[in-house]
């Protein structure tokens, strides 16, 4: 899947002037993270949609002319009137911004990252103990010939040292 | 177009058509399966990349609907209070499935008998467990044996547990202090090298296909090795209607390809494995002059008693950093406290709670489930309070049956080859209702005694249709259920069902390992009856 390549020139100076008016208005510089409206430019806003195509016409229809100017009022005209449009606009914005890397850096997300499996470990919960606990309180579960909790003889756990750890 | 009838001819590639096209092509049988999906390579999976918070909203939602591709039928679900979800493909929905594979219960195979509503299954857990042990090892199950949830004896699991995670080592000593039950989830994903195949990398994304090939799907685990033994597997190929014969016995499949071209595959058997939606379907889309209302109707239960599980999502927040963006998606711990019927409660039966991860920074900031949403200055702070730092509790009610809740097919929608679509008609019912606020209260309790200074509930999340069973229930009374205990419809001695239709109550349990355990049986029968089996002359 593609978008054109003039997809975000597609979005005449008025509505990308909207998008990071409203961009800014939901995530404002705070807390010591960018706005939104200093992150999105051509390249997040290209990479969304070319994630996403189907985004584009919604978006479009999110920044025409004739909704509010003001930002908050477009957003609650949306979300009365086209909460599909809103929905589309949020996810615009919101996956420009995370996708950024200086906004991943500072929130310390790394992206989902591969990581080696440590099988070998010993897991802390049988370290301390804590499946024996469960087994001290007995089977559970129903049984079905009489109706009534199950009463079983159960094995133990092995011990750290019986599972060569 | 083929001629000569092939043994058996199965609907469907994924986890249940998956396991009998493997028992039966390495018994010697000639196997065909018609599959309306495609082969996917690991490669096309979204996980490592940037967009993947952005493509599993569209091109890899769980829902056909959303998704909307050519190898997808639309569904009519406007009277449905849950939307159901799949993904036709070699593998089927197992390509977006979370993995959590737990096994059904002794008492949920005896809900008539111990709580006097819903039915009894014909079979018990004691004669399905076998299957299960098998199943475990032909998908590579990771878990950890001796759960007190469930009859001692018998096999652990072939592989070790999966972690737990720091949140879920949370949880688990908060279920030590109030003594309640936890135990390391079972997952049909590695934890160890299996099988030719990777182990987990604890990515997060096994709802959006596994790029290690860890998590089991049969496009992995099975239809490898039924290709090697002789079974042939045609994609892009979506089933009109069955066809039968002057004696009732279903003579083969009418099929289109993706040209539209349309193809008659002669079979002596047909196997049906296309899910609790595609199933009835096309079974309701092969009524003929002999079957007015649709094949292997006679019960007037095909499509009915629709069960999905009505799915609450119970989540913690916690000051500290926990990574919950990382870890098998799956389930790290499950708890069956609250699994069995205490009356006093105001219900009848329980919910199995499963432990997951949470998503990445998208998800944070969007609206949640639990609608909370959080704009201007105060946003950066919402998103830190989520990020990373949660645990959620997903509650599976057990869905009692309701001849009400179905499939039908729809007078008016169709998909892009102008075959009726299934309609589906759902209500979630006063019992489920009640059991799901008192599961979330004990969820609750269970995360505020974590720790979690916040805990946030989807209450009755709309897209949480995983769980498709019951259209064609099994039973050993033709005027009371579509099939036998084997699997065979009781009208038409050559057809087999072999997926979750074929379910009888929903249990309260994720149900691919007891799908897959109930088609090997299935499949096993078929085997051992071959030299009686009635087939087309």
């Amino acid at each position: 899947m593609s978008v054109q390549a003039d997809a975000v020139g597609g979005l005449d100076a008025g509505q990308r002037a909207t998008l990071t008016a409203v961009a800014a208005h939901l995530i404002p510089e705070a807390h010591g993270m960018p706005s939104a409206g200093d992150i999105i430019g051509d390249k997040r806003l290209r990479f969304v949609l070319e994630a996403r195509p189907d985004l584009l016409e919604p978006l479009r229809a999110a920044l025409r002319a004739g909704l509010p100017d003001d930002p908050g009022a477009r957003l609650a005209a949306l979300e009365r009137d086209e909460p599909d449009v809103q929905g589309a606009l949020l996810l615009v914005i919101v996956g420009a911004y995370y996708t950024d890397k200086v906004v991943r850096e500072r929130l310390r997300y790394p992206g989902q990252e591969a990581k080696v499996l440590q099988s070998w470990k010993y897991p802390v919960y049988l370290e301390e103990g804590l499946l024996d606990s469960v087994l001290a309180h007995g089977a559970i579960w129903r049984d079905p010939s009489t109706g009534r909790t199950a009463v079983e003889e159960r094995s133990p756990l092995a011990t750290p040292t019986e599972r060569g750890a | 177009m083929a001629t000569e009838p092939t043994d058996v001819l199965i609907v469907g590639a994924g986890a249940s058509g998956g396991v009998v096209a493997r028992r039966l092509a390495e018994a010697g049988f000639r196997v065909v399966c018609l599959e309306q999906g495609d082969w996917h390579d690991k490669a096309e999976y979204r996980g490592p990349e940037l967009d993947w918070e952005l493509t599993m909203r569209k091109q890899w939602s769980t829902s056909p609907n959303v998704r909307g591709l050519p190898q997808d039928y639309p569904i009519d679900e406007t009277d449905a209070e849950i939307s159901p979800l799949m993904y036709s493909a070699v593998g089927g929905s197992m390509l977006i499935f979370a993995g959590a594979w737990p096994r059904m219960l002794p008492s949920d195979f005896r809900v008539r008998s111990l709580d006097g509503i819903a039915d009894d299954w014909p079979l018990d857990y004691q004669e399905l467990r076998p299957y299960y042990e098998r199943t475990d090892r032909e998908f590579g199950v990771s878990g950890m044996g001796g759960d007190p949830a469930y009859p001692a004896g018998g096999e652990d699991p072939p592989l070790p547990p999966l972690p737990i995670g720091a949140g879920g080592l949370k949880v688990a000593r908060a279920h030590v202090h109030l003594g309640w039950h936890w135990w390391p989830e079972p997952n049909s994903i590695l934890s160890v090298p299996y099988d030719g195949r990777r182990p987990c990398v604890q990515r997060g994304t096994c709802q959006q296909g596994c790029n290690e090939g860890a998590k089991a799907s049969t496009d992995l685990t099975h239809w490898p090795k039924a290709v090697a033994a002789g079974a042939r597997l045609v994609t892009g190929a979506r089933v009109r209607r069955l066809e039968t014969n002057k004696a009732g016995l279903v003579t083969g499949a009418t099929w289109l390809d993706r040209e539209g071209l349309e193809h008659f595959e002669p079979a002596r058997v047909v196997v049906l494995a296309a899910n609790a939606i595609g199933t009835p379907r096309l079974l309701l889309l092969s009524a003929s002059p002999a079957h007015p209302d649709g094949l292997a109707n006679s019960s007037g239960l095909v499509g009915r008693r629709l069960m999905m599980h009505p799915f609450a999502n119970v989540g913690g927040l916690f000051d500290e950093d926990l990574e919950s963006w990382q870890g098998q998606f799956g389930c790290s711990i499950e708890s069956f406290q609250f699994y069995e019927t205490d009356e006093r409660r105001g219900f009848l039966r329980g919910a199995k709670w499963g432990l997951a991860p949470t998503f990445g920074p998208i998800n944070a900031a969007l609206p949640s489930r639990a609608g909370t949403q959080v704009w201007g200055a105060d946003h950066h702070l919402h998103v830190r309070s989520h990020l990373g730092r949660g645990a959620n509790w997903g509650l599976f009610g057990e869905d009692l049956p309701d001849a009400a809740n179905q499939v039908a097919l729809s007078p008016t929608l169709t998909d892009s080859s102008g075959i009726p679509a299934p309609e589906v008609h759902y209500r979630v019912s006063e019992n489920s209702r009640r059991l799901l606020d008192f599961h979330i209260e004990m969820a609750t309790q269970s995360l505020k005694e974590a720790g979690a200074h916040t805990v946030e509930v989807d209450r009755l999340m709309r897209y949480s249709g995983w769980h498709l069973l019951g259209t064609a229930r099994m039973g050993d009374d033709p005027k009371t259920s579509v099939l036998d205990r084997w699997n065979r419809a009781h009208d038409v001695p050559n057809l087999y069902v072999v997926d979750g239709s074929c379910f009888v109550t929903s249990a309260g349990v994720n149900p691919t390992s007891s799908i897959v355990s109930l088609a090997l049986r299935a499949a096993d029968h078929l085997v051992e009856t071959r030299s009686s089996q009635r087939v087309p002359a």
